[in-house]
């Protein structure tokens, strides 16, 4: 009865019409006339309207129809007809046509659905139901119902072909496509690893990769010369909304060749990418410095979509008055500002100043924010009065200023507040004002970012420490110097949005071990992380780079969906969950104790020494005094008396006692009605005996946090 | 000679106030007492290269007095035990007549012992600390050695006062210091007996022989109980230690004192440096005091009112005795070396009950009665008797001396 011949829904048009057809799918949606029923039949290429009616569907068939109900699997055989003038259905690709039924089979049936899937109204302007208003984890429980979805399916088919271009240009391009280990070693480098406990070695650990780094890195020693994969990688980071513990990434890496060569690949493959969503990108891409992203945009991802481009405005002010300018820029602070073209009517005083200036700057982490609006030749602001004539026509001239624009500027003593607060305040008002077109993309490359990044903990590489630097004549020791060093690095940036990046590699053992030096890795450390890396430096290293793109995240820029979730298949929610599996989850405790994981947390702390060391250091830490080489023992012996006399003075107290002490309260408090300003800090006698100083402030180690 | 004994001497000492009392004595101060433009390292790293920007109350008052400020003898590091200190030898090479030494545990009494000479501390709170750069604040105060128990009063006289730039002094009204009182009757002594049982036996034997004299020359002797006494010693630790941590966090290398070099950020400079500036004892006792105040708070809070309980019983005894005496030490080869916190206490042992208590404490010199296993003898009066104390010193100097 049902032949081997099927045909797809979606494909079916006007030229098929008096054909006896088969098509097999799925009910997306019903619509009853009492004695004729019409069903929208959904495949993955597409819908079309079938109709069982007594006219030509026998009596047992229109029966069988009557227990059809939304996402049955079905298989139907008819005629193919065309619609009757005024009921063709201009929301599906088939509208004009129908099936005409003869046969029906039922092939699976299918339970009330937890949210409906039916994307398409069967008559002209009728809704649907949107899956918009469904709980994502209910979306994520029942997945394979979600990707059901015409939307969903056409997110993974356009995934694939963008993909598919990857292969491509690769393989033209004369990459080859390797894969690397997952089950790899852990590096504390980075973020944590998510660990997998080895079987035969108790208590040892597998790390999933956090990107095949390494891997490449040595398939570049191997000879490679050229390599790329669509490597999933694993970080256990804390949790962000557009953050998956797992991600693809393209890794590409290759030898013999420089910044441009990777500018030119990378280029003409993102427009290749690109054009499969309809996007034209045009080449050469623009290149910033970071620094020059800083100071214009406050970013180093920087949202070129619109201006609001930042202007120094520090010099105009050398000679300032105004005591809140003259109190920063004597403390070494700068002023930038932005000029909002022609928005004065929509930013009024009470906007800038309640708002803005009192409210949204604060929480963005700066003291205050200056406004000003042009008023024909005029600034008008509540503070305009400070500044001097020549000020005022400084800040015209220098913001380009015109009747209408507002412009609003941050002074404060750190360049990090000024710019990162005007960055995030660019992107508020921009947002606010509409400025922002859309179908609109601007790539760039951020180039030459700082090697290094202070933090609390030291220097630590900005990129990973294999990044080549700009220059290598430096002092590994010299960590003012450490800083100014630039890195040989590049991210692809779209609208604000990090798409991906990558550095030239350093490949002279040398150069390497001067890096590990400055971060501060001793010779055994580094032996112990990356031992068997730095190995592989002895054998004749190209010179070699590469770059990582965030797959899920360029797709989703690509498919303009509203997270990457959309087009992960199974992806975990924003708690790293996953609502279908159930994963992450306990495990039996016969797993457990094969693995050698069950005493783990379990008393074998070695009793005495190991836990009076932890001791002595989270002292040391507290009140910030080192240890040197052979004190520690005395200290830990110091430790245990501190114990004894512990329980001597505990023992014998007697709880009625008052706590001694040798002043009355009242003698506590300073006894002039206000503070005073020490003389000796006035004269500046207090610098006299600091180990440094610089100008009119004390100098200490240059990294806060 | 000189530079073994004084860490700093004042090339061209200042005009003296020569209508002044003191004029034409001579004294030596310590390095952590401020003498603007003065090296003030304290004997520690912790202040490198740190000299003065004031003068401290005392160091004003003794010039008012017209004494001759000398120099700073060699102390120990932040003036904890006396490792390295030269103040008494000061005094006992003639030098100076008088030294002040920093007391926070008897460093002035035990100093004293060491050479023969008076060694004096006085009540606590009568003598202003602004200007003294401190390890133990409720337990310091200026001590003063000298050879005569008049020396010591004149001094005395000088610098006790109040002070409003030390917040920490009692307000109270300081009686008169100046005049020793010609003493009638040496009154009754309390002997504590609990201390007398911590002697060795030929040091028992010399105490008890020494208290046969003073039985002797009209001083009735009265033994009392203090079953608390081993308690002293304990509480000073927990809370001199406690103190100390606490008063060394100003020492962060920023704004005076040692740094470190190549520190990566604001945490790895004052580790370093901290490291750096302070020696392995006094690191040592930080550590101590670190623990009970991250780690054990409430053990401080009841060495806190240890104290208060030893402060209310050694009050309760001088309802019955008018002075208290006890062995000034019980060790006399490691009084200037002592390498470990236990080192520094054994020394110290006898001598810091005046200085948890607040009381006037003199040292008598040992060779009043002749004999080199002497472990001395101490006096204790009631919080502010310090010329009672200083009076029957005064007394007992001229009984050895013949004039009575």
């Amino acid at each position: 009865m049902i032949n081997g011949e099927r045909s797809n829904c979606g494909q079916l048009n006007l030229y098929d019409v008096g054909r006896d057809v088969t098509v097999k799918g799925w009910v997306d949606a019903l619509r009853d006339h009492g004695e004729v029923l019409f069903i929208h039949l959904r495949d993955r290429s597409g819908i079309i309207q079938v109709v069982f009616s007594p006219e030509f569907s026998p009596a047992k068939i229109c029966e069988r129809a009557t227990l059809l109900r939304n996402e049955f699997c079905i298989t139907v055989t008819g005629r193919v007809a065309k619609r009757s003038e005024g009921t063709e259905n201009p929301h599906i690709e088939t509208g004009q046509i129908e099936i005409m039924v003869t046969d029906l089979l039922i092939l699976s049936r299918s339970e009330t659905l937890p949210f409906p899937i039916s994307e398409k109204a069967m008559v002209v302007g009728a809704s649907v139901g949107s899956v918009e208003s469904v709980n994502e984890d209910l979306r994520l429980q029942y997945r394979y119902l979600d990707l059901r979805r015409p939307s969903m399916q056409e997110n993974f088919i356009k995934r694939h072909r963008i993909i598919k271009s990857i292969r491509d240009y690769l393989d033209e391009q004369g990459f080859i496509e390797a894969e690397t280990p997952i089950l790899t070693k852990s590096t504390p480098e980075g973020a944590r690893d998510y660990l997998v406990p080895s079987r035969v070695y108790p208590q040892h650990f597998y790390a999933l990769p956090q990107s095949p780094q390494l891997f490449k890195q040595l398939l570049m020693v191997s000879g490679f010369e050229r390599y790329y994969q669509l490597a999933r990688c694993f970080r256990d980071e804390d949790l962000r909304p557009n953050r998956q513990p797992e991600f693809t990434q393209l890794d590409i890496e290759a030898s013999f060749i420089d910044e441009e060569y990777i500018y030119e690949l990378v280029e003409e493959l993102t427009v290749r990418m690109f054009k499969i969503g309809n996007i034209m990108l045009s080449r050469p891409f623009p290149r910033m410095t970071y620094w020059e992203a800083i100071n214009s945009t406050g970013s180093d991802r920087p949202d070129l979509r619109f201006g609001l481009r930042f202007v120094e405005a520090t010099d105009l002010f050398k000679n300032t008055t105004y005591g809140i300018f003259k109190q920063i820029l004597y403390r070494g602070g700068c002023i930038k500002g932005i000029n909002i073209k022609g928005q004065s009517d929509k930013l009024s005083k009470n906007v800038l100043q309640n708002e803005y200036a009192k409210q949204i700057v604060p929480g963005f982490g700066a003291k205050g924010m200056t406004w000003m609006r042009v008023i024909d030749d005029e600034l008008e602001s509540n503070i305009v009065q400070f500044f001097s004539e020549d000020e005022q026509k400084g800040i015209v001239k220098r913001f380009e200023a015109e009747h209408g624009d507002v412009i609003i500027m941050i002074a404060d003593p750190s360049h990090e507040v000024v710019t990162t607060v005007l960055g995030l305040l660019r992107l508020h008002i921009a947002e606010r004002l509409g400025l922002i077109p859309g179908d609109t993309y601007c790539p760039v490359w951020i180039t030459d970012f700082p090697l290094f990044e202070a933090t609390e903990e030291g220097i630590i590489s900005n990129h990973h420490p294999f990044t080549a630097p700009d220059r290598t004549d430096f002092d590994p020791g010299d960590n003012e110097n450490l800083l100014t060093l630039l890195s040989r690095s590049y991210d692809l940036v779209i609208n604000g949005e990090e798409l991906g990046g990558g550095s030239i590699r350093i490949n002279n053992k040398d150069l390497q071990r001067r890096i590990f030096q400055a971060l501060g890795l001793s010779d055994s450390e580094v032996e112990e992380k990356f031992g068997f890396f730095i190995n592989a430096f002895n054998y004749g290293v190209p010179p070699h780079g590469g770059l990582a793109l965030g797959m899920d995240r360029v797709i989703a820029m690509i498919l303009g969906t509203s997270s990457i979730r959309e087009v992960i298949t199974f992806p975990k929610n924003r708690s790293a969950h996953c609502p279908l599996t159930q994963a992450p989850s306990p495990v039996s405790r016969e797993q457990l104790m094969e693995l050698g994981l069950l005493d783990l947390a379990g008393e074998t702390v070695i009793p005495g020494g190991e836990k009076e060391r932890d001791m002595v250091d989270h002292l040391s830490w507290v009140s910030r005094i080192g240890i040197n080489e052979g004190e520690r023992q005395h200290i830990v012996d110091a430790m245990k008396e501190t114990a004894r006399l512990a329980n001597i003075i505990n023992e014998r107290v007697r709880d009625e006692e008052p706590i001694f002490s040798v002043t009355t309260v009242t003698n506590r408090v300073r006894k002039e009605p206000q503070a005073v300003r020490n003389p000796l800090a006035e004269k500046g006698e207090i610098f006299r005996n600091a180990p440094a100083v610089k100008g009119e402030f004390f100098k200490v180690a240059s990294i806060l946090e | 000679m000189n530079k073994e004994i004084f860490s700093y001497i004042d090339s061209k000492p200042s005009m003296v106030n020569k209508t002044g009392s003191l004029h034409g004595k001579s004294i030596s101060i310590q390095p952590n007492m401020s003498v603007r433009g003065w090296p003030t390292e304290a004997g520690s790293r912790a202040l490198e290269r740190f000299a003065a920007l004031e003068d401290a109350t005392v160091v004003e008052n003794l010039r008012t007095a017209g004494v001759t400020i000398k120099g700073s003898t060699h102390m120990s590091e932040l003036g904890f035990g006396l490792i390295g200190d030269t103040a008494a030898q000061a005094v006992a090479t003639g030098e100076v007549d008088v030294a002040l030494v920093t007391d926070s545990m008897g460093e002035a009494r035990i100093a004293a012992s060491s050479k023969n000479l008076f060694g004096f501390k006085p009540s606590f709170g009568i003598i202003s600390r602004y200007g003294l750069i401190g390890l133990i604040p409720s337990m310091e105060c200026y001590g003063i050695v000298a050879n005569t128990p008049l020396e010591i009063t004149i001094v005395l006289e000088a610098i006790a006062g109040t002070d409003d730039r030390d917040y920490s002094m009692p307000e109270e009204v300081i009686p008169d210091f100046g005049r020793l009182e010609d003493i009638k009757t040496l009154g009754t002594c309390g002997v504590v007996a609990e201390c007398v049982d911590m002697l060795e036996p030929s040091q028992s034997k010399a105490f008890s022989a020494a208290l046969s004299r003073l039985d002797e020359n009209g001083m009735a002797i009265q033994e009392v109980s203090l079953k608390d006494f081993d308690l002293f010693r304990v509480a000073h630790n927990v809370i001199g230690s406690v103190e100390a941590s606490s008063s060394c966090g100003k020492y962060d290398s920023v704004r005076y004192g040692h740094r470190a070099q190549s520190a990566r950020n604001w945490n790895e400079m004052y580790i370093k440096s901290r490291a750096e500036s302070f020696g392995l004892l006094v690191k040592t006792y930080l550590f101590q005091g670190a623990y009970y105040q991250f780690e054990d708070y409430g053990t401080f809070e009841n060495a806190c009112r240890i104290r208060a309980q030893l402060v209310r019983e050694m009050e309760a005894l001088y309802e019955t005795i008018d002075v208290l005496i006890l062995p000034t030490r019980r060790k006399n080869d490691t009084i200037y070396d002592t390498h470990s916190i236990d080192d520094v206490y054994d020394v110290f042992d006898l001598t810091l009950p005046a200085n948890m208590t607040g009381q006037p404490a003199i040292h008598i010199p040992g060779s009043f009665f002749g004999r080199e296993t002497d472990p001395g003898l101490q006096f204790m009066a009631p919080r502010l008797g310090d010329m009672r104390l200083l009076s029957v010193a005064d007394h007992l100097m001229k009984v050895r001396e013949g004039d009575i």
